[in-house]
């Protein structure tokens, strides 16, 4: 039931190409989203409800033009939009690819992504956003509803870009976004601050632990015992008074058992440097803006997650590494003790080397971190002995190899590197050693 | 096998009622046909509103009233499997026997004690031709009944708005007016789609929050028909 627009109605775009209405997306608070046909190409049209069609709505979508996107996970404005006969103005941006989910599917459980697509979600999220900061804007309004994602890959889309401002900037109606409940910064709750690029890391931060743990870091005995939850409960939990659940040092507001169990199955599985990111976020973070975790450092935890998930040779559930997980530690799934592959210790990393591990120039190339777009090696079994594994060389220059007796050889593209305990090699840019636990 | 343990993001359940005017006057002019019609209309949109909530579980119910009142759909339903079942005008208009009786609904027990605030919508084209005030009092006296947001649409020109407006009890809200099938299907479906969602996961937008209120009643939409009474009124 779309009321702003009439389906084949033509438009006009500031560049002047002309664009019909074709078919009614959605709609949402500021306005209402189109698919229209332009130059052969389907995109997408917001057009504003007449009174969130400000001058100043208008300049911000002009700089947000001019400036293009961050990179290439958000769905920008490309240009701006008008109609004979119809007030006000749109914009165009590219279409969502159907293979991207929202949130709210995966907090319903309608989609069900590995471990690891969670985590490469939650690192591009990072980047995405650490891209769009170092711009000098501010997003304003990290939720649920802006962000989707492949559950096959993790690749993301962010999506209602028209919100992004520069950074303290004052605009007019600047405090008209506050964010969305659930995800606003407390101080901006408390009416104490106007968003920035601050409180959009408490945001993100919010958004990650749900990715991970389907619940919110500060819903727990606090939320438990609220019987209304209405707008003063609201304030009171995420802002006048704050608790992280998993607060080292106050216990007070700890998940309940039959009501938050989802935090309390999750927590337990992650490693130690992703639970203390988390309680850097919502501990010194929760009241410190300037204490908050940042984009880079999120982004380099959630690789550092990637790196350390292994599989239950039983059940094949995802467990998670780390130097403390004690012998034969049971699989969270299945409850069989789990079998810890062969890690490969390289540079700063520990990667573990599972059946289908890869390796990218994140790995090998210090001058090239978090780029994962073509693997550089990748564990494969032998092609006569399926009992056999080994890391195969998948660069275009030749790698050498030490083994524990100490003989050198080189192995050349194509060729791969038996696993076993105490072998080194040199990838020419870093060196690595595989391990065994 | 799953791949992750635990389940879905945990809910609160949000309570939905339809207090629905079936006087011998809604029979006129089409009147509850235009009901009918309306939320019926709104329905795949309530769900669609209801699918995207994370933080909700919607059970929607309805009460008819006219010679007293009873249940048209007395258990709580899930609005995925919600169907509207048409609603038929006869008798008089006991609007205060209905609140009575939502308000029993609303007593703990049968009402849980962690929940979402309840909608209420009240929907008259009449005056009440009992104790309303009873009916009004004995509602505000359950937490569930004040905690509750009640809305109001008053059909045609002789709703009595005064006692909508006590019920709803805010005087920043107001009943909103359906003189023609068109505003009634706008409202019904501003009710059941931007006020669930403010009361469930807040609109990213500020300034909607009135300060007597415990949740953000986003602006209804605006009709022409509001500010100037249209000739062609089918009422």
């Amino acid at each position: 039931m779309h009321q702003l627009l009439s389906l084949g109605l033509r438009v006009s775009t500031s560049s002047g190409h002309i664009g019909t209405v074709q078919q009614f997306i959605g709609g949402g608070g500021q306005g209402e989203v189109y698919q229209m046909q332009m130059d052969q190409q389907s995109v997408a049209l917001k057009w504003y409800f007449p009174e969130q069609a400000t001058g100043a709505q208008r300049q911000s979508l002009e700089l947000l033009c001019r400036k293009g996107p961050p990179s290439d996970c958000f769905l920008w404005p490309l240009e701006l939009v008008t109609a004979p006969q119809v007030p006000g103005f749109g914009y165009i941006m590219p279409l969502r690819d159907a293979k991207f989910k929202g949130i709210v599917d995966l907090m319903k459980r309608r989609i069900e992504p590995s471990f690891r697509s969670l985590a490469t979600a939650g690192l591009k999220l990072a980047q995405a956003f650490l891209a769009l900061h170092a711009q000098g804007l501010c997003y304003r309004d990290i939720s649920f509803g802006n962000v989707f994602f492949d559950p096959a890959s993790g690749a993301i889309q962010i999506c209602d870009n028209d919100n992004v401002a520069v950074d303290d900037q004052t605009l007019a109606d600047d405090q008209r976004v506050l964010g969305t409940p659930r995800f606003i910064a407390p101080e901006v709750v408390r009416g104490e601050a106007a968003p920035s690029t601050q409180t959009d890391l408490f945001s993100l931060s919010v958004l990650l632990f749900y990715l991970l743990h389907i619940h919110h870091p500060l819903e727990g005995q606090r939320e438990a015992v609220i019987k209304c939850f209405d707008l003063p409960a609201m304030n009171r939990l995420y802002g006048s008074e704050p608790l992280f659940i998993f607060d080292p040092n106050d216990a007070s507001n700890r998940p309940v058992v039959g009501i938050h169990d989802n935090a309390l199955a999750y927590w337990a599985l992650y490693p130690r440097f992703l639970r203390e990111r988390f309680i850097q976020a919502f501990t010194l973070g929760l009241h410190d803006p300037l204490a908050r975790v940042r984009e880079s450092e999120w982004r380099a935890t959630l690789a550092q997650l990637q790196d350390a998930i292994f599989y239950c040779g039983h059940c094949g559930a995802e467990n998670f590494y780390e130097s403390t997980l004690p012998r034969a530690a049971p699989c969270w799934s299945c409850r069989a003790a789990l079998q810890i592959p062969f890690q490969l210790q390289v540079g700063r990393d520990l990667v573990m080397l599972n059946h289908n591990t890869q390796l990218f120039a994140h790995h090998l190339d210090p001058q090239r971190r978090y780029e994962f777009s073509t693997p550089w090696a990748r564990v494969q079994q032998h092609p006569q002995q399926p009992t056999r594994w080994g890391l195969t060389n998948r660069s275009s220059s030749k790698w050498v190899m030490t083994n524990p007796q100490g003989t050198v050889r080189d192995v050349e593209p194509g060729r791969s590197v038996a696993l076993a305990a105490g072998v080194k090699i040199q990838f020419g840019l870093v060196d690595g050693e595989i391990l065994a636990s | 096998m799953a791949k992750r343990p635990g389940g879905e993001l945990a809910t609160r359940p949000l309570h939905f009622i339809w207090i629905a005017d079936c006087s011998g006057s809604m029979g006129v002019d089409g009147k509850i046909q235009a009901l009918n019609n309306a939320i019926r209309e709104a329905l795949p949109h309530m769900c669609t509103v209801a699918n995207e909530n994370r933080n909700a579980e919607v059970l929607v119910r309805v009460l008819a009233f006219s010679n007293g009142a009873q249940w048209h759909v007395s258990q709580p339903t899930a609005v995925a499997n919600f169907k509207w079942q048409d609603l038929t005008a006869d008798g008089v208009t006991d609007m205060g026997r209905a609140l009575l009786m939502v308000a029993e609904q609303l007593r703990m027990p049968p009402m849980s004690d962690r929940a979402l605030p309840p909608v209420l919508v009240l929907i008259s084209d009449g005056c009440p031709t009992d104790d309303f005030s009873q009916g009004l009092q004995t509602l505000m006296q359950e937490p569930w009944g004040r905690k509750a947001v009640r809305i109001a649409i008053a059909i045609g020109e002789d709703a009595d708005t005064e006692v909508l407006q006590k019920f709803i009890g805010h005087p920043e809200l107001k009943p909103l007016h359906a003189n023609n099938p068109e505003a009634l299907v706008r409202y019904i479906k501003w009710v059941s789609t931007a006020v669930l969602k403010s009361v469930s996961s807040p609109a990213s937008q500020a300034g909607v929050i009135s300060s007597g209120l415990n949740i953000p009643v986003p602006a209804p939409p605006l009709m022409q028909t509001d500010v100037h009474t249209s000739a062609d009124d089918v009422w």
